[in-house]
């Protein structure tokens, strides 16, 4: 059966608004940007999110208001954004609806879910703040019917009288986003490196969405069944996205895109321009007032002089910095698909991330 | 000529950690200093430990230094690529089968005497829903201060030193001595010391509280306690030897020669 679908076409008829969505990838590698971003040029809305290790792609879904509940473990394009800003600000605005757990809790959660199990037992997150606070009360959850009413529960093991084990949940998971780096019409993938939890959610979701850098036919994925990793009847859609992944790597293909996950940590300071605005003049008034406190020191002086300009410039729409709408604006919604994306990024630029093959990474990116 | 007899704080850190792996150990580290100090400790220190990954890579030896855990840079030279579930599930298991054999390094932004970490969030004037910092959350640490053993990575100030964090993504010692069994944890994991930039903590092993082992040539037992925001015995500690030029050599030009995580100040 052929799988292929556009970009659009995939996005369009299996991203269903308020479903649960798996993303693959690990915080800087293998993120299935492509869809993500399709997801959000077509106004896809009120997902449920698990993303394991998060990154720019959720911090974009958060920024951009598409999620109902964010289930986390950690959010950090690591290396490049210490906490993903758009998740901060959002949480400290208290805007977002979101639970924690820790990594290992989360990506067994996913596992189970590829397993099938009704929930899951471990000897996890016991005497943490992990267990005690909860970011979703148990009413808030029975209003959420594709979410379970327990973010968690401690119950005694059955099989050894006296042992304390802290039960969680199986996520039921609507939709998986992965990219990879081959797959045929089918729907067989070939994952090069780690797999993180791809596999598992790609075997969990009721529908799974694959962008791969290259279609290959059914014939020549199958000439090394050891490369092989997901079954095609997992899989819905088929979808050819080279640099798929960017601006995170993709392993024996590319490295991360330096200029852009820079580029996206200090736009993404800034929801928008009124936000810069008044986070430059909040700024400049504290700068202002170090310097006040100490006259005899030139560098707080310049510091807050440079600060009080750049405050009257973003006032005055003189210069006014780069925000995350202005980021998404440039790299998401007009760019209508993975082509122009490319086109915009331009040749030689995505020629420096190509992995260099006795490395595996790229000393030019 | 560079100057490799003058050493940066963090440095000092690096080669701290480096010194405390111990033979054939199995270091779990994130990036960061962990990294800059686990690969001194591989190249020169101490070759025969093993460097893992909590996104499942293990033995990993890198020729450049990795941003983060699941970086190409990793996943390019290792011996076994491990979805991380596989390695949640070593680290149980080497708890199970009663190996003491893994170290792991962990960060936080509050830590406090019985070495409770948080990496969550810090409330301010608001709550755990509302916080006024908020942090990328426990990634592996969790799991990791659940079954291993651990050195906390903290910088030393008396705000991040505090009697009581106000939320505990990483166990600790609890509240004292039993306070993991009660708890639900293994008794016999835990917090091993804390490697700041003024010191390195150990943990008393009657009162499982924090003390001083020992302080740089560049700090002094007093400026630890100036910078911790609880009771700090200091009475035990003792000088720790700074890096010769030629590790300092070997961090600069090998390791992170793009300074990626240690800055070297111009000359």
């Amino acid at each position: 059966m052929n799988k292929v679908f556009s970009l659009h076409d995939a996005v369009a008829k299996f991203v269903e608004d308020g479903d649960v969505l798996a993303i693959g990838g690990f915080t800087t590698n293998r993120k299935p940007y492509a869809t993500v971003s399709e997801m959000l040029r077509q106004g896809k809305k009120d997902f449920i999110v698990y993303a394991g290790p998060g990154g720019g792609e959720v911090d974009m879904l958060i920024g951009e208001g598409r999620v109902a509940a964010y289930i986390n473990c950690y959010t950090a394009n690591s290396g490049y954004t210490n906490v993903s800003r758009r998740f901060r600000a959002a949480i400290e605005k208290g805007e977002l609806t979101y639970e924690d757990y820790s990594q290992d809790v989360l990506m067994l959660m996913l596992h189970a879910a590829s397993l099938g199990l009704p929930f899951l037992p471990v000897r996890l997150m016991q005497g943490s703040g992990l267990m005690k606070f909860w970011g979703i009360s148990e009413e808030k959850r029975k209003a959420m019917p594709k979410l379970e009413d327990l973010k968690c529960a401690e119950i005694e093991n059955p099989m050894v009288p006296g042992q304390k084990v802290v039960a969680v949940p199986v996520p039921r998971i609507d939709t998986a986003i992965i990219h990879v780096q081959q797959a045929s019409p089918d729907g067989t993938c070939i994952i090069c490196g780690d797999e993180f939890h791809d596999i598992d959610i790609a075997v969990a979701a009721r529908k799974t969405i694959v962008t791969c850098e290259e279609i290959v036919s059914d014939e020549f994925i199958r000439r090394d069944p050891t490369k092989t990793r997901i079954f095609g009847e997992c899989v819905q859609a088929v979808v050819k996205a080279p640099y798929g992944a960017w601006p995170s790597q993709c392993y024996d293909y590319y490295d991360d895109d330096d200029a852009g996950l820079k580029e996206y940590d200090k736009a993404s300071k800034y929801q928008d321009a009124e936000d810069a605005k008044q986070q430059l003049a909040k700024a400049a008034a504290k700068a202002e007032k170090a310097a006040a406190a100490k006259p005899e020191d030139g560098k707080l002086a310049e510091a807050a002089q440079r600060a009080k300009k750049a405050a009257e410039d973003a006032a005055s729409g003189v210069k006014i910095p780069e925000t995350f709408k202005d980021y998404v604006d440039k790299w998401v919604y007009s760019c209508p698909d993975q082509e122009a994306l490319l086109d915009k990024i331009g040749g030689s630029r995505l020629m420096r991330l190509k992995n260099e093959p006795h490395l595996g990474y790229s000393t030019t990116h | 000529m560079a100057d490799y007899t003058k050493y940066t704080k963090q440095e000092m850190q690096a080669y701290a950690i480096a010194k405390n792996i111990k033979e054939n150990q199995i270091v779990i580290v994130g990036t960061g200093l962990p990294l800059i100090g686990a690969s001194l400790a591989k190249r020169v220190v101490c070759p025969s430990c093993h460097p893992i990954v909590e996104s499942g890579l293990m033995d990993c030896d890198p020729v450049e230094v990795p941003r983060s855990v699941g970086d190409n840079r990793f996943m390019a030279h290792c011996a076994v690529q491990w979805p991380n579930v596989r390695f949640v599930g070593f680290e149980a298991n080497e708890w199970l089968h009663d190996e003491d054999r893994l170290i792991a390094f962990i960060g936080g932004a509050q830590i406090d005497p019985y070495g409770n970490v948080n990496s969550t969030c810090i409330f301010g004037k608001g709550d755990y829903l509302q916080p006024a910092t908020r942090f990328t959350g426990s990634g592996g640490a969790n799991g990791i201060a659940t079954y291993c053993n651990t050195i906390i990575m903290m910088q030393h100030q008396k705000r991040r030193f505090m009697d009581k964090v106000d939320y505990i993504t990483s166990c600790g010692w609890m509240d004292g001595p039993g306070g993991r069994e009660k708890a639900g944890l293994p008794g016999n994991r835990g917090p091993q010391m804390v490697v700041t930039d003024l010191g390195i903590m150990k943990f008393d092993e009657n009162t499982k509280r924090m003390y001083l082992a020992y302080y740089y040539p560049f700090s002094t037992p007093e400026m630890v306690q100036e910078n911790t925001g609880f009771e700090v015995d200091v009475s035990r500690a003792q000088l720790f030897e700074g890096p010769s030029p030629e590790i300092i050599k070997i961090i600069r030009e090998e390791i992170d020669p793009g300074q990626a995580f240690i800055k070297v100040p111009k000359e």
